[in-house]
């Protein structure tokens, strides 16, 4: 590349409005949880949150379709989230991410419990994993049958992520408003140190 | 029960056992002194070890109690267990790939990836995008991209290239980024993505990037005097590059890079040759010529007395094993060995089938569809141990147990139990290894034959051209209908109409082509549409089933003229597929012959026929007994 | 960019690379029950009672019960002892557990009445040599012993069977076994009964699926035991699972109703893991779970974090409460399967650490599933131990001079079991017409370490081949029926007598198992009586001169050659 390092996207989420019921039918809703690009700002494995949203958008966007950015304060429930995306995406498909980085593919006729694809192991989700879950996501909404996003799995992931998990997941609840609905969001991307890019 | 009239001979209580190459089938019947039959029950279960070895006995004793429990008889009732004369049939598989495409010099990509960006046609020299900043302006130039590039870095490279005058005219990335990239460009150009190894696109060469509007195919690039005027070919380059053209007809997106000696070709692997023998000739046939040459030669031998293959080749090795598996099965403790040398292949079915892989050279995985034969071989011996079974079977369920009758003749004998159906009958059995035919003439001749191919090779064909590359899979698009699943309340089915359910599908059939099994819709993983895997899955069963239904009757009608049939009865497991039925049918219609699938004894279906036709055998020989006795 | 990166120690980028540095490890948080086991906001320990009913528990009036403290109530504490007992200091408790001169007798008459407050009041007094020490005694079966899991990446039925028998004959008391694909289910628990009686019979086999599959393979006799009915520690994770302690105590029965062996599984860190501690510690959540099983009457428990152990093993302490965890279940005189069957730490050091508290004094099982497949073919996420570490653990326990339930066994023995394990299951499955088991197979099931070393199997027709097990309604009884036809005599009487001791209910006795000779060791014939230095189990005689055994020890006689 032209530069030998990449200085550091930055992502603040400008509230627009309400969120309120898409009605394109190419279009994906992202959910993003409470604390997401807020309380904090990064996976529990340091991808920041603005990489993980930018991948995501790119994936979508890639397959042609649109994407809707909302954010949730509510719940901080992966399934909720998600579903609560799912039935204002204007395909009815929605991706819904923790802050932690667990991430989840949802539909809105599906059960609440249920989801098209879940990548439950937040600490082996990385900026291409978050690529190809939008891109899926965006063929699902455009009626075609993407092959799944390979799970992986890794044994000591338990001694190592299981505690900052569980503690990733009591601060997000931390962060929940009850009775505050969701907003739709304008990501705005900056670079730490460098000029924004138009 | 009633009891016995002194001086004539009661009715017996007698079971027909079949067994056959993946079911073992028995047929309960009682006979009266006078011959007359009365079908008391039937069973079915798996045929245990290889048929016509003594590992049959287990299978047969569960069949025999099956239909014992069945019709609430007792194995001390039992007067006789009648079992067919069943010959080991063995039967292999072996597939070889006989052509390949390479790629040399990196002259061209083709791959067709799922998102390209842009549109048009653009060309220049490559230049890799770091180098952007310092190219001069003026020449065209192609940007190629490295794995790992942001999107917006490249666009933003691009972008400040052409501010500086620099004509950037097409671009080829190795992620994909086609559509981020061309977003983000001020000046729309062709982009070509999913390149994987693009680090290998030659540098400082002329090349050319088009990419079709969506659902168009490329029309340059794929037309050789498109890229005769692109580069600038005189008539004998442009002979050269012809087979690039072809290589990227269909395509809606492609590379093409003029390099000094580039290519692409389609070559032919030699995979060694079949050596048939028969009807007193030796005859020699490469395996790359394909199906059709394979199988002139071996009806020029017929009937076949043995065939090799070349060592050290799949199909070699696969008759090898074949003659081998034979030799195991003959095998009895404390009886001499069977010579590998004395088990003959006796049929071999060679289709065409296509194989998807990748191109040699090709630098974004290209993947081809090369040509391939596949074969199927059959041995069969006339060494059988059925002696062996019906001496266990006897002992184990204390009754008088008997071999009668060949199997083709007692299918025969079966299938005319199947309303409608007269004299001369011909009867197909349609098996997993193998292909059967049997003919009684209405003189009461018999004739029968077994072809190689049947319902495992068309499984093979399946999963090799959808490249399933999961035989689970592919078993189970052959034997259940397709459909699409719509939404999670719809499935629109191969034949176009929907059904709605109430239920929500389960989230992992969502959007997928289905087979739809009894436990429910099952995806298949493959990106075609359910048209694609439908042919696929019809062709296969056209090239084994009806190539082998008319190849086999064929050699058992007189003359070998489909004609002199009158009637054809389907039997065996095949025989109830939803659409192989229907496919025969269709093949025999022109010879005007009636076909069907059978229904022994009116009730059985395509099942039980030689279990019955052994009783019905058995019942014939009484009668005549009691015609012409002491009396 | 130019970065001023502060120069680090050469000594501390050596601990850096250290694989401890790779384990995770968190603050406390109190408040939010992400704490092991010494919390302010955990209740006060109280009861009341009135008309034989306990009306108070733990600072809470009835009325304010949720369903996990109106079951400990109605069935978990003797009503009768409950006031009395929980108002002897718990120091005074907390000196009983550990007091030689106090039998174990004695203090479950004082444990069986108190609340799950005053458990934690008592054992938070303890520190890891109390526990240990209050162990030793509390554990209910005299004799220790291990389990372990035979599982394959594959799901091969072959791999598992001829490990299951190696574990066996390596001294495992129990094997237990769960699949990666679950339809293979059947197969693989007849090759873990098959597999388990070769090596040693009188081996207890266990199959972890789904509950009601569970409960189908030990009702027909495929599998002996059942261990993996989880149960929690607050209301809101058991709702989350759609079940309730009633529930679970209405599944223990149906076991029980077929004289099957049955425990229940509970571990530190499952409810804050799922984020829904209620502000209580690990430790006081776990003794709620401990004392439901005992309510729900089964005769055990796994516990010891189970596959939660990252989040106590990350917290100050946490070792500590999974060490009284073990405990407090030995001490309500429940059997104890006490864990190290979950992969723990990157660290050796560590592994081994956490390990102590079980194995130096002995539990009813040290591992609730020591690996006995190498851990990349654990199915279970791995374990703390896997057959790697046999000849370490063989070691440990000569130095110790402990019982770990395994012993060190000659290749040509393990060899000759792997083989018939291979053979017996090989006949079987042709009687039986299941899917055929190859010599190639069999010669390679002996010589294997791990499934990569086995010829891949017809995964679709081992697939119909179990279907056929559960269509055809085959039991254990067909199983005996194969092995005595197909000529493995011994292997077929060895799981006829297992399955026999589902008509005399011995295994539901309290930590029950089998002897080599078919008799039932458990708490009825073989209670704990330890009373102090000279008493109890003690490793002597035979089984120590057993234990003395490695792979290699030089000579005393002739120093050029190797015993063993």
């Amino acid at each position: 590349m032209t530069t030998a390092t990449t200085p550091e996207r930055t992502l603040t989420l400008r509230e627009i409005g309400p969120a309120g019921r898409g009605t394109r039918p190419d279009e994906v809703v992202i959910a993003v949880s409470p604390a997401f690009a807020g309380h904090f700002t990064k996976t529990i494995v340091d991808v920041p949150h603005a990489e993980v949203l930018r991948q995501v958008l790119a994936g979508i966007e890639e397959q042609g379709v649109t994407a809707r950015v909302i954010q949730v304060f509510d719940t901080a429930d992966l399934a909720a989230i998600s579903h609560g995306g799912a039935k204002l995406s204007g395909s009815g498909i929605a991706v819904g991410i923790l802050s932690r980085g667990t991430t989840m593919i949802h539909q809105k006729d599906l059960p609440r419990l249920s989801n098209l694809e879940l990548f439950p192991q937040s600490p082996l989700l990385d900026p291409a994993v978050f690529r190809m879950i939008g891109s899926n996501a965006a063929q699902y909404a455009k009626g075609e049958s993407p092959q799944p996003v390979p799970t992986r799995n890794d044994q000591m992931a338990r001694p190592r992520w299981q505690a900052k998990a569980a503690l990733l997941h009591l601060k997000e609840f931390e962060c929940i408003q009850a009775g505050r609905p969701a907003v739709e969001v304008e990501p705005v991307f900056g670079r730490v140190g460098s000029r924004r890019l138009g | 029960m009633t009891t016995v009239d002194p001086g004539r001979s009661p009715a017996r209580l007698v079971v027909g056992v079949d067994i056959g190459n993946s079911t073992t089938e028995a047929c309960l019947a009682s006979i009266g002194p006078d011959g007359s039959i009365t079908y008391l029950a039937t069973d079915l279960t798996r045929t245990t070890g290889v048929k016509g070895t003594p590992d049959n006995t287990a299978g047969a004793l569960t069949a025999v109690r099956g239909a014992l429990e069945r019709a609430g008889r007792r194995v001390g009732e039992v007067h006789t267990v009648l079992l067919n004369e069943a010959t080991p049939v063995i039967s292999g598989l072996a597939m070889e790939t006989i052509t390949e495409t390479i790629i040399t010099e990196s002259t061209m990509i083709g791959h067709n990836p799922a998102t390209p960006g842009g549109e048009g046609l653009g060309v220049g020299t490559t230049v890799p995008v770091g180098a952007l900043p310092e190219q001069a302006p003026g020449q065209p130039v192609v940007c190629v991209v490295p794995a790992g590039a942001d999107f917006d870095d490249v666009a933003a490279a691009v972008n400040a290239a052409v501010r500086r005058g620099v004509d950037v005219v097409a671009a080829v990335l190795a992620g994909d980024d086609a559509v981020l990239v061309t977003n983000r460009l001020d000046r729309p150009i062709p982009v070509v993505d999913e390149v994987a190894a693009v680090e290998r696109v030659p540098l400082g060469m002329l090349a050319a990037v088009e990419v079709a509007a969506p659902g168009r195919t490329i029309r340059t690039l794929s037309n050789s005097y498109g890229l005769a005027t692109v580069f600038e070919l005189d008539p004998a380059q442009t002979r050269q590059v012809s087979p690039v053209a072809r290589a990227l007809t269909g395509n809606r997106s492609a590379v093409v890079v003029r390099t000094p000696t580039g290519d692409v070709t389609d070559r032919r692997i030699p995979v060694g040759e079949l050596v048939l023998r028969g009807a007193g000739k030796t005859l020699r046939v490469d395996v790359d010529a394909g199906a059709e040459a394979i199988m002139d030669t071996v009806a020029r031998v017929q009937p076949l007395d043995d065939a090799h293959g070349e060592p050290g080749t799949h199909v070699g090795g696969m008759l090898a094993q074949v003659r081998d598996t034979m030799a195991d099965v003959m095998d009895v403790a404390g009886q001499p060995d069977v010579p590998v040398s004395e088990i003959a292949i006796r049929d071999v079915l060679a289709v065409d089938t296509f194989v998807p892989a990748e191109v040699r050279g090709g630098l974004a995985g290209e993947v081809a569809l090369e040509n391939a034969v596949a074969l199927a071989a059959m041995v069969r011996t006339s060494r059988s141990r059925m002696q062996l079974v019906a001496d266990l079977v006897s002992e184990q369920l204390g009754a008088a147990a008997e071999i009668g009758g060949v199997e083709g003749e007692m299918a025969v004998g079966g299938a005319l139990t199947t309303p409608g159906v007269d004299r001369p009958v011909a009867v197909l059995d349609l098996g997993g290894g193998s292909t059967d035919a049997a003919l009684l003439t209405r003189e009461g001749e018999c004739t029968a034959v077994h072809v190689a191919g049947a319902g495992e090779l068309v499984t093979k064909l399946i999963d090799s051209e959808l490249a399933l590359d999961d035989r689970e899979t592919a078993e189970s698009v052959k034997r259940f209908p397709l459909a699409k699943v719509e939404s999670f309340f719809h499935v629109r089915h191969e034949d176009g109409t929907v059904q709605f359910s109430d239920q929500p599908l389960p989230p992992h059939v969502f959007a997928r082509v289905v087979v739809l099994t009894p436990d429910g819709p099952a995806p298949v993983p493959t990106w075609h549409g359910l048209d694609h895997v439908r042919r696929v899955r019809r062709e296969a069963k056209r090239r084994v089933f009806v190539v082998n239904a008319l190849r086999a009757l064929r050699q058992v009608a007189p003359g070998a003229n489909l004609r002199a049939l009158d009637f054809v009865v389907l039997l065996g497991g095949s025989a109830l597929d939803f659409e192989i039925p229907d496919l025969i049918a269709d093949a025999l219609a022109p010879h005007g012959v009636v076909c069907g699938t059978g229904n022994v004894l009116g009730t059985e279906g395509p099942r039980n026929a030689v279990a019955s036709g052994l009783v019905r055998a058995h019942a014939a020989v009484l009668a005549e007994g009691a015609r012409c006795p002491a009396s | 960019m130019t970065s001023t990166k502060p120069r680090t120690s050469t000594r501390t980028e050596v601990l850096e690379s250290r694989p401890v540095n790779l384990d995770g490890f968190v603050e406390e948080w109190p408040e939010k029950g992400l704490v092991a086991m010494e919390s302010d906001f955990d209740p006060a320990p109280s009861v009341r009672v009135e008309d034989g009913r306990i009306v108070e528990l733990d600072g809470k009036a009835r009325a304010d019960f949720d369903f996990m403290d109106t079951f400990i109530a109605n069935h978990a504490i003797d009503v009768a002892s409950a006031e009395e007992c929980t108002a002897i200091p718990s120091v005074d408790i907390a000196r009983m557990l550990i007091d030689p001169g106090v039998s174990r007798g004695q203090v479950l008459a004082v444990t069986r009445g108190l609340t799950p407050a005053k458990i934690l009041d008592v054992v938070k007094l303890m520190n890891v040599v109390e526990i240990m020490q209050a162990m030793q005694k509390m554990r209910a079966r005299r004799t220790p012993a291990n389990q372990g899991h035979s599982t394959s990446a594959r799901d091969n039925p072959v791999q598992v069977a001829v490990d299951a028998a190696e574990g066996a004959l390596r001294g495992f008391a129990e094997l237990e076994t769960t699949l990666g694909v679950v339809r293979y289910a059947p197969l693989v628990a007849i090759a873990l009964q098959v597999g388990g009686q070769v090596g040693r019979g009188g081996v207890l086999t266990q199959c972890a699926l789904e509950e009601a599959t569970e409960l189908e393979l030990g009702m027909r006799g495929i599998t002996a035991y059942a261990e993996t009915i989880s149960i929690y520690g607050t209301e809101s994770v058991f709702v989350d699972g759609d079940d309730t302690p009633w529930s679970k105590a209405f599944l223990a029965s149906a076991y029980a109703s077929r004289g099957i062996k049955m425990r229940f599984t509970s571990g530190t860190g499952s409810e804050v893991q799922m984020g829904n501690a209620e502000g209580k510690s690990m430790l006081y959540l776990e003794i709620r779970c401990i004392l439901m099983a005992k309510g729900a009457g089964v005769q055990g428990l796994q516990n010891g974090s189970i596959s939660c152990i990252g989040v106590p093993g990350a917290v100050p302490g946490g070792i500590r409460a999974v060490a009284a965890e073990n405990l407090v279940a030995s001490m309500v005189d429940l059997e104890c399967a006490s864990g190290n069957d979950q992969s723990f730490s990157h660290s050796s050091m560590r592994r081994t650490a956490r390990l102590m508290p079980q194995l130096l004094p002995g539990t009813d099982f040290v591992c609730s599933g020591y690996s006995a497949v190498p851990n990349a073919d654990n199915m279970f996420a791995g374990s703390n131990f896997d057959t790697e570490d046999y000849d370490d653990w063989n070691t440990i326990q000569r130095d110790l001079q402990v019982d770990g339930g395994l012993r060190h066994v000659r290749e040509a023995e393990v060899l000759q079991v792997r083989n018939k394990a291979a053979r017996a299951l090989q006949a079987l499955f042709a009687h039986l017409d299941l899917p055929p088991i190859t010599d190639d197979e069999v010669e390679a099931a002996t010589y294997a370490d791990s499934s990569n070393d086995y010829p891949l199997r017809d995964v679709l027709s081992d697939l119909k081949g179990a279907q056929s097990v559960m269509e055809r309604g085959i039991t254990g009884l067909d199983l005996v029926r194969g092995l005595e036809t197909t000529g493995f005599h011994d292997v077929a009487e060895s799981l006829l007598s297992v399955l026999r001791q589902r008509v005399s209910g011995d295994l539901l006795q309290t930590s029950a198992v089998l002897t080599a000779d078919f008799t039932p060791l458990s708490a009825i014939n073989d209670v704990n009586d330890y009373a102090g230095p000279g008493t109890g189990y003690r490793l002597a005689g035979e089984r120590w001169e057993e234990l003395k055994k490695l792979r290699h020890v030089t000579s005393a006689t002739n120093p050029e050659t190797e015993v063993g």
